[in-house]
């Protein structure tokens, strides 16, 4: 009881949503990111692939983005 | 800025609103904040594109006519490339710079800092980006995929045609029939993608910049210059993710129909007597 009136529980729980649901995405995008990096390393002309590497980005990025429009449900 | 009230003094955080406010009745229906927006939008669009239809000329002369013309060969280009028959990416390609043009104008134009609480009605703001607002995203999703099925269907000659490509073989094969369900759900998920993609990236957005402006509290502008900047790459990421993921569908779906045998085949252009020859030395010593 005395915790949960110091400390308001949602604000925790939205803080966890939002660090814990960009964990995946910053993951998922820095290896994207990074593999394109490594093909243009290898190989320059495979940096007219970064559009395509866009898209793949925004398939990751929604992941993150859905954790965080979740926020606003918790009250 | 936009979705968040800048001079948010008396409450402890900024104002966000994430549904669309109605700012007036036409007729019992509620006209929303966004779609008066997006009217706004659209009506700006037509008559940009009919100036510039009128004003084109063959030998550049620079201006906001060259900046349009340099978007639609993009997307053209876009469009053209992924289709293995350029002629049906010709005729469907009014419908996919449409889109682009509809989604980046209303992403750039929802960043304006008149959008939002500038002028409200009401308790309302008055405008509202168009595509921060999830039915209108939805829309753009639902209308986007049925013009795909649409297409799919007419170019595949059928239903039955088009059902088929679900199937990688026979469906008494319950892997084929199992794996053939799953992609028809995939496919309908697709909706929902698009348009949770557009929503949030541009609703997110907005709010990340009133987040901010409400930081910087004296020196709003200064805080929330950097994430507009980024807001307008995204936008027109946004809406160039949107057309290639449209275009993809549809190209899937029309060049899985057509029969590329002649592109398969690697030994098209190796003379007939070659091929009896090694095929026939290569039988007679199995």
């Amino acid at each position: 009881m005395l915790f949960a009136e110091a400390i308001d529980v949602a604000i925790i729980g939205k803080g966890l949503m939002i660090g814990l649901g960009f964990i995946g995405p910053a993951i998922g995008i820095g290896l994207i990111g990074a593999s394109y990096m490594q093909a243009v390393g290898r190989n320059p002309e495979a940096s007219k692939f970064l559009g395509q590497a866009m898209i793949f980005v925004s398939f990751v990025e929604l992941f993150g983005l859905l954790a965080f429009a979740s926020i606003f449900i918790v009250n | 800025m936009n979705l968040v009230s800048l001079f948010a003094a008396e409450s402890s955080g900024p104002i966000v609103h994430v549904a669309p406010g109605g700012v007036l009745e036409i007729g019992g229906i509620t006209i929303t904040n966004s779609i008066l927006y997006g009217w706004f939008t659209s009506i700006l669009l037509i008559t940009l594109f009919i100036w510039v239809a009128r004003v084109i000329t063959v030998k550049p002369k620079g201006g906001v006519v060259q900046f349009v013309e340099i978007a639609v060969n993009f997307i053209t280009n876009l469009v053209e490339s992924a289709f293995d028959n350029v002629k049906i990416g010709r005729k469907y390609l009014p419908f996919f710079v449409t889109i682009f043009f509809i989604i980046v104008l209303n992403n750039w134009l929802g960043l304006m800092p008149f959008v939002g609480n500038g002028f409200t009605s009401g308790e309302n703001p008055l405008l509202r980006p168009f595509t921060g607002d999830l039915n209108a995203t939805l829309a753009m999703g639902v209308c986007t995929m049925i013009f795909v099925y649409a297409v799919s269907i007419k170019e595949s000659g059928g239903l039955v045609p088009y059902f088929k490509h679900f199937f990688a073989g026979s469906p008494k094969n319950p892997i084929y029939l199992v794996s053939a369900l799953l992609e028809m759900f995939t496919d309908l998920t697709r909706v929902l993608s698009l348009s949770l993609r557009l929503f949030l990236n541009v609703a997110i957005g907005e709010i990340i910049i009133g987040v901010f402006a409400y930081l910087g509290s004296s020196i709003a502008p200064l805080t929330a210059l950097p994430f507009v900047m980024f807001e307008i790459f995204v936008g027109a990421l946004q809406a160039y993710i949107f057309t290639i993921l449209a275009t993809m569908y549809l190209a899937i779906a029309v060049n899985h129909s057509g029969d590329h045998n002649d592109e398969d085949d690697l030994t098209a252009d190796v003379p007939a007597e070659t091929i009896e020859l090694t095929a026939g030395s290569a039988h007679g010593r199995a």
